[in-house]
């Protein structure tokens, strides 16, 4: 599914990833967890194509260069990444953004379009198992949503945009517990053979609703350790330091 | 203010001033003449070229077999409610739509008016500028919507200027009067609009929103790519009035929108939009004016200005608040996207406040499309250019959906759309 090797990425004169390795197979899910500055927001802003990086290495998804391509092709091909901020929008309406990015999608997909009937009965589908309230349609794109209706609406298009690889950019962060767990089962509900997960994070509240298969240490721009889904509570244990020294 | 250029008045005016305010304003233009540059009120605006072009221009002929319904259709669109349309200033019966009898409104031109009282104040009228003098000296005709008092209309009132040039650049001089009576209800559009060729509008509209009513007032400039356009809209409010006012720019090669709104009585509130657009070398001016002579009002600016390409957008927000009143609420912004490096917005509030009881805020930004937000799309698989005109027209979304009826406010969205590319 993903194949990263030798990846770096900087900025100007400054190397932000340095050389990073990974592989994540169809269906799985993967936690990248690291300390501040370690890389983690880089690392998902690359793979979505955020402009201002310079890289070196490969990424190949699913048998392509995803370097090579714009970020709406990364989409079309199957990539999504849940922003850390997910943006505000004022004047594009919700309902209309999610219904343009689908059929955008579904267009280089070869499928059909979906009518806005057919897609208003779809989104507020998705949105009940999120417990989100259909009001939210016909407002502007996160516009005045709080922290946690902001990661609700992230999931919500992950949920909607059904992509073969999400990349979960600290979604955990600035939610309260209830929230937690909404969002944290949203994920779980997501888990497919044909779909694998990257999840990017500070902290290993998510895991607890979440569990990965693989867990990676990042510091200073590479893996330094990857284990199972112990790894995220010895991390909590002990810290980054220690957990990437032994 | 500068003499005005010799034959100009010859020219433009007819011989002799068929009325006292034709008089007066071709009295007043021989004493003061045109504005320049050098006035304030017009720093932004080419008037060198607008002079120019009425220089070389000639008096735009009456009558024009061009105009039919259905032009008038395509160009202002049906907006469900009566129609006046005038022709280069002068009333165009047969595509016009009086609309039969409405309760407490009657709609007329020039002649209609002669045969009732004149309005008191009428007399008093001096130019508020030196194109407003040439409109009273050389304009033809005048639309007239008068509301009684405690009328409450419901269908939009439709007044369209056409200006129909031939193959030289012609001039024509629009005149409107809205009089709405005590506790009356108004909707008025106004749409200036033209076919193709050099034309210059030079347009002035009066309306007088009794005590007690409620006036909403839509003006749509959108004429054609080689139009030169002047227009002044002044507003008085009685007390307790309530206006809603919306400006729109999308048409012409030069166009200027001034727009003067005084409240003479207290505790009356204007809300005033306005959305201009200059795209290709396209210059949209606008030119705002709340004079609170009385307390307890409220006023409220929201103007919007996309700029691209070399176009040139400016926006100029005078807020007066008079010695001797008090408790007034004044707010202004001013928000401006920048879309090419080669466009320019000129943003200048200038709040005037004389009074000490007063609560005014003002706020101007000038800036580009957001690189965060366009990334945000595209990584929703929504292709770039798709993605810069979402963003684009969002930015026009808080205008155009406060807009009403919705035929009016299709025909803005599809404007602008047209005007993107989109």
């Amino acid at each position: 599914m993903l194949h990263i090797e030798r990846l770096t990425a900087s900025v100007g004169d400054k190397t932000i990833l340095d050389g990073l390795d990974l592989d994540i197979a169809a269906g799985e899910i993967h936690a990248v967890m690291g300390p501040n500055g370690a890389g983690k927001s880089t690392l998902s802003n690359v793979l979505a194509g955020r402009d201002g990086y310079t890289t070196t290495g490969t990424v190949t998804f699913e048998g392509g260069d995803l370097l090579a391509l714009t970020p709406e092709e990364r989409a079309a091909k199957g990539l999504f990444l849940a922003f850390q901020h997910p943006v505000e929008i004022p004047g594009v309406g919700n309902m209309y953004f999610l219904h343009t990015a689908l059929n955008a999608i579904r267009l280089v997909r070869g499928q059909p379009e979906i009518g806005a009937v057919d897609f208003l009965a779809l989104a507020k589908e998705h949105m009940a198992r999120l417990d989100m309230d259909p009001a939210f349609l016909s407002r502007s794109v996160n516009e005045g949503f709080s922290g946690g209706e902001k990661k609700r609406n992230e999931i919500l298009q992950l949920s909607l945009l059904e992509p073969r690889l999400a990349i979960l950019d600290e979604t955990d962060s600035g939610l309260d517990i209830d929230a937690l767990r909404v969002v944290g089962e949203g994920v779980e509900r997501l888990r497919h053979p044909e779909r694998s997960m990257l999840i990017i994070t500070h902290h290993p509240r998510l895991l607890e609703f979440v569990r990965p298969d693989r867990v990676h240490v990042l510091q200073a721009g590479r893996i330094v350790r990857t284990g199972d889904h112990h790894l995220a509570r010895e991390l909590e244990a002990v810290g980054y330091g220690a957990a990437a020294a032994r | 203010m500068t003499a005005t250029p010799a034959g100009l008045l010859d020219r433009l005016v007819p011989p002799s001033p068929p009325s006292p305010r034709a008089e007066r304003g071709r009295d007043w233009l021989a004493a003061h003449g045109l504005p320049t540059t050098r006035d304030e009120a017009w720093r932004y605006t080419p008037v060198d070229d607008i002079v120019g072009a009425l220089e070389a221009a000639a008096p735009a002929p009456a009558s024009t077999s061009q105009v039919s319904r259905s032009v008038v259709d395509a160009l202002a669109g049906d907006h469900g409610g009566p129609r006046l349309v005038f022709v280069n200033g002068v009333f165009e019966p047969r595509a016009s739509d009086a609309g039969g009898a409405v309760d407490g409104l009657w709609l007329g031109n020039r002649d209609g008016m002669r045969a009732r009282p004149p309005s008191p104040r009428a007399a008093e009228d001096q130019p508020a500028d030196g194109f407003q003098a040439l409109n009273w000296a050389a304009g033809r005709d005048v639309a007239a919507v008068l509301v009684e008092p405690g009328a409450q209309l419901d269908q939009p009132v439709h007044v369209v200027h056409i200006a129909a040039p031939g193959e030289d650049t012609t001039a024509n001089h629009p005149r409107t009067v809205v009089l709405a009576g005590p506790g009356s209800r108004v909707h008025l559009i106004e749409s200036y609009v033209g076919l193709p060729g050099p034309s210059v509008t030079n347009a002035s509209t009066r309306i007088v929103a009794g005590a007690g009513s409620t006036v909403t007032h839509h003006r749509v400039q959108d004429e054609a790519a080689a139009a030169i356009h002047v227009g002044r809209t002044a507003i008085d409010q009685g007390a307790r009035s309530t206006l809603r006012a919306t400006s729109i720019m999308t048409g012409g090669h030069i166009a200027r929108s001034a727009l003067a709104i005084g409240f003479d009585g207290t505790d009356a509130c204007a809300d005033i939009d306005g959305l201009y657009l200059p795209l290709g070398h396209q210059h949209h001016d606008n030119v705002v004016t709340v004079d609170h002579r009385a307390s307890h009002c409220a006023s409220t600016q929201r103007f919007t200005g996309i700029v691209d390409d070399h176009g040139r957008g400016s926006f100029s927000g005078h807020v007066l608040v008079r010695h001797g009143t008090t408790g007034t609420d004044a707010h202004q912004s001013n928000r401006n996207l920048v879309l090419a490096p080669t466009a320019q917005a000129d943003t200048r509030p200038w709040l005037e406040i004389l009074a000490d009881d007063v609560r005014c805020t003002h706020g101007a930004t000038v800036g580009r499309l957001d690189d965060d937000a366009l990334f945000y799309l595209r990584s929703r698989g929504i292709p770039l250019e798709q993605g810069r005109a979402m963003l684009v027209a969002g930015f026009a979304a808080e205008i155009i959906d406060a807009i009403t009826p919705a035929t009016l406010r299709d025909r803005v969205a599809a404007a602008f759309a047209a005007g993107r590319g989109g």
